[in-house]
């Protein structure tokens, strides 16, 4: 055999490996079809990959027959009890089925690239977003980072720049991405981001090489998000919806949700779920007390954090409610975490959010001392998620309103994340 | 400059291979471009080291290269003119002095600065460096020549995790450019190897790792509940048996493919090891570059020391000592915790009880049979075993037992 055949043999299979690969990719034949079904249970799937992908999400927030709203936000979200939202919708035949986005770990900076890929839906739809103080620590939780993270949100959110001159939002949120190791050693999204955190326009020919890169990744996309299956919706939101009165009754449900929160929290004094309680707080209860005496959620990068998210409503013309969750107050007793830093710093977030024309704010930061409004250490469950629900419903029910935001770029800037909130220079910061 | 860690992610194979482009048409025409090849080398170690998490193991690769380089030229050039045990052993000793603080101070027994002295591929350029003083001391290797001292001790496929080649065979290989017809076969192999490794590392490992750790927090959750041994942790022995093959036998391949385009003809590191038939065949088939280098090294040399000073005359005994001796220096050189050790020892234990089994057989011919059902149990007698071992190996106990 000429020694040309035999690099022919060897050479020849991989260039129709890659030609292949290339007509999967490239080839214009729709892959983004779900059922009603899927869509269903990917609404109460907390998947990583919804955050990363858009196939899934750009389904969902178009469906004609439901009508999904996005909820961003963190752990809270997976407490699926009978008086979670998602059961609540689908009990009641609500106008509205929450379509829930993120778990542990997705904090603000997640949820800006996160919304990078679904910006025709933030245009068009109401959204809920929940807002954890627990993110607020010094140096931000970005422990969640890599796990949310997808090259395809960062082309996204360089796609909607395009050609205009990054915000200052744009340049604090690229120069943030770039610390993150995932990102900084990749050499091609290095050299863009860095164009944006200069403030310097993208190049058309960067944008066709975007636009190609896109093609790419949302095929990848839609190709590998099929791959998790998950049943909550199936084996834990339709068995909770059945057991519910047939009439919405606030009172009604209100001692439902106290009667199966003492029945669920019965080993222990902390009203902490059974089953969390025994796995999660039981084998270390010792070295957990006063463990979080020196926890502080008033000086943090992550206030900065969540106001490129507020940009990015603003931007949208979002009309979005915020929740702002409570702590366990006998949990935080014995873990000694201080109520009036707590509460400090939900007051630094709200101003941040009403100084700006955010209105609409589901504060329960108050009422983690009320009997089976937690369903643990600091997650909301029972009578908590019925307390939300007197905030959502009305919100979510109705039409959109038009709204009012003035963005005020100060809150990205150390002095704001480094303020020690008072009510007088809360007041004071302009 | 982007960080770039050896095959962790697809585009690292695009670079690499792009960058060794010249140096693969420089060979398939005869011509060996050694600077090209020493200047590609440094480039993708240098971009290992380049960001500040890592910058310190650079330094100390810098260094620790110094110090080898001085004792591997300081040990040739005294054995050309005398050959005394003592100044062999100690310049052994020198050599290996750089990876035995690193481990104590992996320890916690000595200064935890120490570690500072650590890099990615330390253990394995250990190898490299004190291979290449036995073999001086073995006359094999006669001449120090610094440019192809360099070249061995900082070729960058195998660099992070061998496979662990032999100085005076790399040499053969990097003084020329193959025959072009066996360059050619070497690129058939590195494709099929390439493309192997992909399904092994990138898929297969993937999925092992997600049960791996998935096992982990059903065994940890049996922990919390105060219990001293959990079912769980039979599906983590297996998960991280096939986690730990597929990942490490996907590395290998890799380096392996990346070495024949660089026309280097690295020893292989797998030959299916879990169809070993004993334990002894188990370690002629995992991790083959490491077993062969102890097997010369350590095993070989302790036996032959022994018989020659006649310290023990029984030549079974000698080698049942052999093994345990080899086996507990690889558990240490995997680090100085219990259950590396443990590891190194049930081994040891099983490769002299296998020996004591194959002569009591041998004796018995007449009476034990074989066949193909007693070669199959053989198999997955084996199979089990070394899950077993893995089991200690991969720390998990240690986690489950003192860390819960």
């Amino acid at each position: 055999m000429s020694n040309k055949k035999k690099l022919w043999q060897i050479f020849g299979p991989v260039l129709v490996a890659f030609a292949l690969l290339a007509l999967i990719f490239l080839l214009p034949f729709s892959l983004t079809h779900y059922s009603q079904k899927s869509l269903q249970e990917s609404s109460v799937s907390f998947s990583t990959q919804l955050v990363k992908g858009e196939a899934v999400k750009n389904a969902a927030f178009a469906d004609k027959k439901v009508n999904y709203v996005p909820f961003f936000g963190s752990s809270e979200l997976s407490r699926i009890d009978s008086l979670h939202p998602s059961v609540l919708a689908e009990k009641y035949h609500r106008n509205y089925q929450p379509f829930m986005l993120g778990k542990a770990g997705s904090d603000s900076l997640v949820h800006f690239l996160n919304m990078q890929e679904m910006q025709g839906t933030l245009k068009t739809k109401k959204a809920v977003y929940v807002v954890s103080p627990q993110w607020f620590t010094k140096t931000g939780s970005d422990a969640g980072f890599d796990l949310f993270y997808s090259p395809l949100q960062l082309v996204d959110w360089l796609l909607n720049i395009g050609t205009n001159k990054p915000t200052t939002t744009d340049q604090f949120v690229a120069s943030q991405v770039l610390e993150r190791s995932v990102v900084k050693n990749n050499a091609y999204y290095n050299r863009l981001l860095k164009q944006i955190e200069n403030g310097d326009s993208l190049s058309e020919a960067s944008l066709s090489t975007l636009r190609f890169k896109h093609r790419i990744l949302s095929r990848q996309d839609a190709l590998f998000s099929r791959l998790e299956k998950s049943s909550n919706y199936k084996n834990r939101v339709l068995p909770a919806a059945k057991s519910l009165p047939q009439i919405y009754s606030k009172n009604a449900l209100d001692r439902l949700g106290y009667e199966e929160g003492k029945k669920g929290t019965s080993n222990n004094a902390f009203h902490i779920k059974n089953s969390f309680y025994t796995t999660r707080v039981m084998p270390e209860k010792n070295s957990l007390k006063n463990s979080q005496k020196n926890y502080n959620y008033e000086q943090s990068v992550e206030y900065a954090y969540f106001q490129s998210v507020l940009d990015n409503f603003a931007k949208n013309h979002t009309d979005v409610m915020f929740v702002i969750t409570p702590v366990n107050q006998r949990w935080a007793k014995y873990t000694g975490l201080n109520n009036e830093m707590y509460q400090a710093s939900v007051a630094k977030i709200k101003y941040q959010l009403q100084s700006q024309g955010f209105n609409n704010i589901a504060d329960l930061s108050q009422d983690g001392g009320e009997d089976y409004f937690m369903q643990d250490t600091i997650h909301v469950g029972w009578r908590g998620w019925l307390a939300l629900d007197q905030y959502l419903n009305p919100f979510l029910s109705s039409g959109t309103t038009k709204t009012d935001y003035t963005i005020n770029n100060r809150f990205l800037s150390k002095e704001w994340q480094n303020l020690k909130p008072s009510a007088q220079n809360l007041s004071d910061f302009k | 400059m982007p960080n770039l860690q050896p095959y962790a992610d697809p585009n690292y194979f695009v670079y690499l291979l792009l960058a060794l482009v010249p140096l693969a048409v420089g060979l398939y025409f005869g011509k060996r471009f050694v600077t090209y090849e020493v200047l590609v080398s440094l480039a993708f170690i240098f971009l290992i080291f380049d960001d500040k998490s890592h910058s310190g193991q650079g330094l100390a690769l810098i260094i620790y290269s110094i110090w080898q380089f001085l004792l591997v030229w300081g040990y040739i050039t005294y054995r050309k003119k005398q050959n005394t045990g003592m100044v062999f052993y100690a310049t052994a000793a020198l050599s290996i002095l750089p990876i035995f603080l690193v481990r104590l101070s992996g320890a916690g027994i000595f200064h935890a600065q120490l570690s500072l002295l650590g890099f990615l591929g330390i253990s394995y350029l250990t190898f490299r460096s004190i291979g290449m003083i036995i073999e001086a001391r073995d006359g094999a290797v006669k001449d120090f020549h610094p440019v192809m001292f360099l070249r061995f001790m900082l070729f960058m496929p195998t660099l992070s995790s061998g496979p662990i080649d032999r100085y005076s065979r790399f040499a053969k290989d990097a003084a020329v450019a193959p025959e072009r017809e066996h360059y050619i076969d070497l690129l058939g192999k590195a494709v099929k190897n390439l493309f192997l490794g992909f399904a092994y590392k990138f898929i297969i490992a993937h999925y092992a790792e997600m049960t791996y750790h998935y096992f982990q927090g059903m065994a940890m959750s049996d922990a919390h509940h105060g219990m001293l041994l959990s079912w769980w942790l039979i599906p983590v022995a297996y998960s991280y048996g096939m986690y730990l093959f597929f990942d490490f036998a996907g590395y290998s391949l890799f380096a392996l493919a990346i070495s024949y385009v660089m026309g280097i003809e690295s020893p292989i590191n797998f030959n299916k090891p879990y169809g070993a038939k004993n334990i002894k065949e188990f370690w002629n088939r995992w991790h083959m570059s490491l077993s062969f280098w102890f097997r010369d090294f350590v095993f070989m040399r302790f036996v032959f020391l022994f018989l020659k000073h006649k310290w023990i005359k029984n030549r079974n005994t000698v080698s049942t000592l052999a093994y345990f001796v080899n086996m507990l220096v690889m558990g240490f050189w995997h680090g100085l915790t219990w259950y590396y050790i443990l590891y190194g020892f049930m081994h040891g234990a099983a490769l002299a009880g296998n020996d004591v089994w194959i002569r009591f057989k041998r004796k018995h011919k007449d009476k034990i049979p074989h066949n193909k059902f007693t070669e199959g149990f053989a198999v997955v007698l084996t199979f089990h075993f070394v899950m077993l071992t893995f089991l200690v190996f991969c720390g998990f106990l240690d986690t489950f037992w003192f860390h819960r």
